[in-house]
Order: C-alpha cells, then structure tokens, then sequence
C-alpha cells in the first residue's frame, strides 16, 4: 500500500503550495532563458542557461553595466518568451560614442572589464539618449558592427536583469 | 447539500455560458489572434507536401489578406523586400515555396491592440522560424496591421520592426 507519510493532507498541502509558489515564480519573478546566438561571449555562451528577474528595478532605474533582458518591440503587452540579452552602457541623457570598439559617455572612454575582443572597425559617432531611453550593446564586439544588434530601447522594453553572473 | 450542489450546477452553467458566448461572438482580440495562428500554419510547409497542398495552402493564405497590402520586410534573406498587394506578395510566398524543402513557423509574444472604433487594430509578435538545412533559428520581430472590412480582420500591412533603434 503507498503511503505518503504520516500525515497524507498535510503532505499534500505542502506539495500544493509548493507547486503553486514554483509556477507564480517561475512564471512572473523568474523568467528561465536560454541564450542563443554569440553577441554576449565570452560573458554568457550559446545555449547557456540563466535567469531574468522581474523585480530587479523595484528598487531603483537600471545602471550602466546591468545585463538586461529586452522586449523585441515596444508594444508592452502581452506575454514576453522571446527577448534580447544585452548589456546596458548608455543611460537617459548621456551621448554614446564608440570608438574602435571602445565605448565613449559624454565623450570620455569607459573602463570595460567584461570585454576581451574589440573590433578596431567598431566606431559610430555620438548618439544622444532621450530621457526615457538607453543604449544596449552586447559583449561580444569582435563582430562586425553591421551583424551586431547594439542600439536604443525605451525603459518600458527592459523586461528586467539576468540573475546569474557568469557563465553557466 | 443541496445548496451546494445548486451552486456547483449554477457554477458549471455559467461557465458554459461564458464560454459559449466567447465561441460564438468572440472578442477582436481573439478573432485577430486566431487568424494570426492560422497564418502561421499556412506559412508553414514541408518537403513531403505535394504541388497542390502548397498552393491550396497558399490561397487559403491570400483569404486572410487585404487585396491592397502594404509589406517591408528587413530580415536576413530578405533585406529591403517591400510589397504593394496581395497578389505581388502571394507570388513572392510560392517562389519561395518552391525554393526552400521546409519550413517551421511559429508566432509568439503576441500582442494586439485594438483601436476604439474597432475598424482597426495592430498586432505585434516575434516570428520564429525554422528553415530545413539551415543551423539558426530565425527570430524577428513583426508589427501587423489589420482592418475589418464586411466583419472579416483583414491584414493590411506588415513590416519587420527594429528591436534596438
């Protein structure tokens, strides 16, 4: 005879709750990703698994430096399964240049820890950010600029911070 | 107990109410997302479908299609591919057809917004697609726009939409 402890209600109370807590978390606190594709190496690799936490920005905007998850569109609607992993360099306000590959703010270059390869033919001129926008770019700037999607999303189309740092 | 049983009936009527209603006069919203779903599985194709399917499949294409559609499409494979009707386009979807063995399409993240005069509505989504042979996945994002002409929502317009401007 199967038993499931010595008290059956209570265990499957518990087996409720916890499915319950795995879904409304796992639904809309944090979102699993897999990454596909290359412009986040050497940071996350093709096909890495991570997390997107939903409620990061609760507490405050985002900041230079946050890998973020972002809507494709800037209709907010509706559900989000499919998003772009990049990095945020540039913030509302700021004027972003690069310049062979090096990233400017306001004309003055930026410390880049996470880089390893730079394209010496990635420069683009400054582009001013509006009070509501932010420039996204990926890790990975050996690409050719053309085949690296890099530019500026609203804040309502960040969908909120990778959870892990680092390569899983 | 008697009690609870009318009110588990009252409960299951009800819900067969609502959900037939929503059967029978169903919300634009979801008249919009249907025909998007279809239009996904007609998109779709494979190397074991004969002549004739792709063409049925293609017409019954063409009947979710505004006969003055306005495309641009800026996607790999297809960078600056702009069409001004139905039948253009159409005939773009069959030579492609009979290039390509096979192909998956599926949309997701859609979201529509229908206008307050509901004549008209816009829908966006992400297109993934799967092309047999090929090592990647093709992701884009789609903005559509709709009109409901005779009560039909029909597709009027359809672009790619850049993610990172």
């Amino acid at each position: 005879m199967l038993t499931i402890g010595r008290r059956p209600k209570r265990t499957l109370l518990r087996l409720l709750v916890l499915v319950v807590a795995a879904v409304v978390i796992f639904k809309f606190v944090l979102l699993p990703i897999r990454v596909m594709g290359l412009s986040m190496e050497p940071t996350f690799h093709d096909r890495a698994v991570n997390f997107i936490n939903r409620l990061a920005y609760i507490g405050g905007p985002p900041q230079r430096g946050d890998v973020v998850g972002i809507r494709l569109s800037t209709n907010t609607d509706g559900p989000v399964q499919v998003m772009l992993l990049k990095r945020l360099v540039g913030l509302p306000g700021e004027t972003i240049a690069f310049s062979s590959g090096h990233l400017l703010v306001n004309g003055n270059p930026q410390e880049e820890p996470y880089l390893k390869w730079l394209n010496p033919d990635w420069n683009e001129p400054g582009r001013s950010l509006g009070s509501n926008e932010y420039y996204f770019v990926g890790d990975n700037r050996s690409m050719p600029p053309e085949r690296h999607e890099h530019g500026v999303a609203f804040r309502s189309q960040i969908v909120g911070r990778v959870l892990l740092k680092g390569k899983l | 107990m008697k009690l609870v049983v009318r009110l588990m009936w009252a409960a299951v009527l009800g819900a067969l109410f609502f959900w037939s209603w929503n059967f029978f006069f169903p919300a634009p919203q979801k008249v919009i997302e249907n025909h998007l779903k279809k239009l996904a599985r007609l998109a779709s194709f494979s190397a074991t479908d004969g002549n004739i399917k792709r063409l049925a499949d293609t017409e019954r294409l063409g009947s979710l299609l505004a006969e003055k559609i306005h495309v641009v499409l800026d996607a790999p494979g297809l960078r600056g591919e702009t069409f001004d009707n139905r039948e253009e386009l159409l005939q773009a979807v069959l030579a492609a057809r009979a290039q390509a063995k096979d192909l998956r399409t599926q949309f997701t993240d859609i979201g529509i917004r229908v206008n307050p005069d509901k004549k008209s509505a816009e829908a966006f989504l992400t297109v993934l697609a799967k092309i047999a042979g090929e090592p990647d996945l093709i992701i884009e994002p789609l903005k559509f726009t709709f009109q409901n002409t005779n009560d039909d929502w029909l597709i009027t317009g359809i672009e790619t939409v850049k993610s990172l401007r």
